[in-house]
């Protein structure tokens, strides 16, 4: 999606009421029930001249992602989003609201997500509450009453959706469909519209832009954003074949969805307490663990790559243990961490790709 | 009541010895206890201890408190380096490599000889959701269950919603220790433990607010120092007269004429966590150019609601409400908005002519929104402010002269603004 406010604009234009929310999993059913096209505020780096914006506001020891973000609201915002949203994620994010909120005037419509785990007292009870204060705020917000019809129609059309970009990524991990190709159309999902998306999956599968290649190194991608476009095309050129991904732009966003109800704060329950495990929710990590494991052997992973996020706290506390456990597996690791001013010269993490490819590839 | 007052604060006096003592009595104690078969707890700094008091014989350490005495003691970078040949990056927190170092090479090089193995941990996503990640590291390594109390952000006061939600857990957590330790939980004991934190925080109030004096009989260097048994003795008598005995003395050495900056011409707030590894020097720099830093959000803040200056009494009730309602009084888990109307009264209050906003990479909950808050101080109350770059505990990254120029700048904006007549 080479540009975000171009496409912003356009859904714009065609009377479509945006949201912009962060972080990963806001709960993009319910604000597209309302009538609203929610668009994920993540890796918006790429649509920001510099970071003037942000840091204004930030110091650079601030990761990209919130960098990107903040640079992004301020100097996009206006006149493109209606409203903001966000639920807790991290350190770094629980600040930014306030912050946004200096320089943007736009309605922040808010959800704290209990960071604990589904069979602790109270934490399914709150949650509901939560939900139910938020379908509140949004009523009041869009004019509107909830429709639980709407709300069943809005989770049929993302459940299509996810199960389309898992399709893609199993065409990724045959050879299908080169990675850099693959996370471009993926990573689009988030400043779609979810009609739009599905309409742009569907295409791809149809119409994969290359011939099948000869599947090379099975390797497992990680981090929070999937990496720079040069970097995902020089794992494809040099034989990689990304044969799974726990990317949180990527699977960790589509991987799971939960069975279909009308009742949102039921619905929000099973999303939440039983996603797909992310870093950035706290009470997952031990089934993070198991999961991403249970991939290694499932898709016969050889090499483990981990583009390090600078600066997040949450990936930096897991590296070292999940390092180890694939050292355990015979997997072979690479940790590259990417951070805001290494954008400017990649070439280092290139050599150390092709690297790690050829000694994969022996 | 001697004393030898040295420039700065950092005098000897008896409350200084009994400190020491209570300490070095506290972690001995800790660790005589634990190996007589005390069930162990490590928790996050703001885990209400309180709660253990209610059981015959359950102990509890404090990783970041333990962190800090040991960047304090001068063992902070070589402990950090520990975790970093581990593999955990330089840009962690420096608590979280002080301990993940320290329990990493069990104990050695600690100045209390590390902390005794935990049969359970308890972080807290209050003051920061990192401390989760950290404990999972242990949790993983030795095996140990890990319990997370979920506090909600407030951008606002706490609400209604919250405040159950957080005290579900208070009692959740009592029930989890009973499973896990087989020992029953006492009401009583935990509402006395209360009554004596509330009591001794009362204390605590006053010696702060001490520092509306002119000139200040204390330094903010004083409070960093003085805080350390709130976190090692709560709800212990010991609390109460620590604090009592301290408040005295500090009001008798008024009476004498004793200040630590006798020459006080500047008064300045300190906006973060006590730089630990750089305590007694930088408060002798700062005496030596007339400058004192009187009080710091990070002290003031120990026993108000959030974004509220004075205490929140103890009513005598049931003592989870108490302890769910005081949730949210640090710094780091309220918002900007709470955070500058703390400080304005601060300023207010302790005539403060300056404010040091340190900006710590290791701690982001603390330092993201410094820049708005200096802003917002500087326009509203017309204060000047200056940013330093500091992190808490390691000492590689900070720089005492580039400190210190930008401080000595902030000294000539005061004098200009007075020569001004602003
Ligand atoms: S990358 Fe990490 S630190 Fe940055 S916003 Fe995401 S979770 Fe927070
Ligand atoms: S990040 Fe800040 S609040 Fe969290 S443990 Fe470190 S110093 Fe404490």
């Amino acid at each position: 999606m080479n540009d975000i406010p171009q496409t912003l604009a356009q859904m714009k234009n065609r009377g479509r009421r945006l949201i912009g929310c962060f972080p990963l999993y806001p709960p993009l059913e319910l604000l597209h029930s309302f009538g609203l096209t929610p668009v994920v505020l993540w890796g918006m780096n790429g649509s920001v001249q510099n970071y003037d914006s942000s840091d204004r506001h930030l110091q650079n020891y601030t990761c990209r992602v919130a960098r990107g973000l903040t640079g992004f609201i301020i100097d996009q915002a206006a006149g493109l989003f209606d409203a903001l949203f966000m639920y807790n994620a991290c350190d770094t994010l629980r600040n930014l609201p306030e912050i946004i909120a200096t320089e943007v005037e736009l309605p922040m419509l808010r959800l704290h997500v209990p960071a604990l785990p589904e069979e602790r007292t109270g934490a399914k009870g709150y949650l509901q509450d939560r939900i139910r204060s938020l379908v509140k705020d949004l009523e009041q917000f869009t004019r509107r009453p909830f429709s639980a019809d709407a709300f069943m129609a809005s989770t049929a059309l993302y459940r299509k959706q996810r199960a389309l970009c898992r399709s893609l990524d199993t065409l990724c991990a045959a050879g299908g469909i080169p990675f850099a190709r693959a996370a471009e159309v993926l990573q689009s999902a988030h400043v779609l519209g979810v009609e739009d998306h599905i309409a742009v999956l569907e295409h791809e599968l149809a119409h994969p832009p290359s011939p099948a290649r000869t599947p090379g190194a099975r390797v497992m991608a990680s981090g929070i954003q999937a990496p720079p476009a040069t970097l995902m095309e020089v794992m494809d050129d040099s034989g990689i074949t990304v044969a799974a991904n726990d990317i949180a732009t990527l699977a960790r966003s589509y991987a799971d969805c939960p069975p279909a109800q009308p009742d949102p704060s039921g619905y929000y329950c099973d999303f939440y307490f039983r996603h797909y495990p992310c870093s950035t929710m706290l009470p997952a990590g031990d089934r993070r663990i198991e999961v991403l494991m249970q991939r290694v052997r499932d898709s016969d992973i050889r090499g483990f790559i981990f583009f390090g996020e600078k600066f997040c706290e949450y990936e930096y506390l897991e590296f070292p243990h999940l390092q180890d456990r694939m050292k355990d597996r015979g997997v072979a690791t690479l940790f590259l961490e990417i951070g805001a001013e290494d954008l400017a010269n990649l070439m280092p993490m290139k050599t150390r790709i092709e690297a790690f490819a050829e000694m994969l590839g022996h | 009541m001697t004393t030898d007052t040295a420039p700065g604060g950092f005098r000897k006096t008896s409350s200084g010895r009994r400190l020491t003592g209570i300490i070095m009595n506290d972690y001995l104690q800790l660790h005589q206890r634990a190996a007589d078969g005390a069930f162990v707890v490590w928790i996050a700094i703001v885990v209400p201890a309180e709660l253990f008091a209610g059981f015959d014989n359950v102990v509890y350490a404090v990783p970041e408190s333990h962190a800090a005495m040991s960047a304090g003691k001068g063992v902070g970078t070589l402990q950090c380096e520990k975790a970093e040949r581990a593999g955990y990056s330089t840009d962690l927190c420096s608590y979280a490599r002080i301990d993940l170092g320290t329990a990493l090479d069990g104990g050695r090089d600690s100045p209390t000889f590390g902390m005794p193995r935990p049969h359970l941990l308890v972080s807290n996503t209050n003051n920061c959701s990192l401390l989760a990640k950290w404990f999972d590291v242990y949790h993983r390594m030795w095996g140990v269950p890990h319990f997370i109390l979920d506090i909600p952000f407030c951008y606002e006061e706490q609400t209604g919603a919250d405040f159950a939600y957080i005290k579900a857990q208070f009692a959740d957590l009592i029930r989890t220790i009973e499973e896990l330790s087989g020992q029953r939980f006492d009401e009583a004991r935990a509402r006395e433990a209360v009554r004596l934190s509330g009591e001794a925080l009362l204390y605590w109030k006053r010696f702060t607010s001490l520092a509306a004096h002119r000139p200040s009989p204390i330094t903010a260097f004083d409070s960093f120092v003085h805080m350390a048994p709130i976190l090692t003795s709560r709800g212990t008598a010991q609390l109460v007269e620590h604090y009592r005995e301290l408040v005295a003395e500090t009001e008798e050495l008024m009476a004498q004429g004793v200040y630590p900056v006798p020459g006080e011409r500047y008064r300045l707030l300190w906006d973060s966590i006590a730089p630990w590894h750089q305590l007694r020097k930088m408060s002798a720099r700062l005496a030596a150019l007339g400058a004192n830093i009187t009080c710091a959000s990070y002290t003031y803040c120990i026993g108000s609601l959030e974004g509220s200056f004075d205490a929140y009494a103890y009513d005598g009730g049931d003592p989870l409400d108490w302890l769910a309602r005081l949730q949210n009084f640090s710094v780091c888990p309220h918002g900007m908005k709470l955070r500058v109307r703390a400080m304005k009264e601060a300023i207010e209050r302790n005539a403060i002519d300056g404010v040091v906003f340190a900006s710590n990479r290791s701690c982001k909950v603390y330092s993201l929104m410094q820049m708005d808050q200096m802003r917002s101080i500087r326009d509203t109350l017309g204060v000047p402010a200056v940013m330093i770059d500091v992190d808490h505990a390691d000492e590689r990254k900070y720089n005492e002269e580039a400190s210190f120029v930008r401080i000595e700048a902030l000294l000539e904006t005061i004098d200009a603004l007075r020569g001004s007549g602003a």
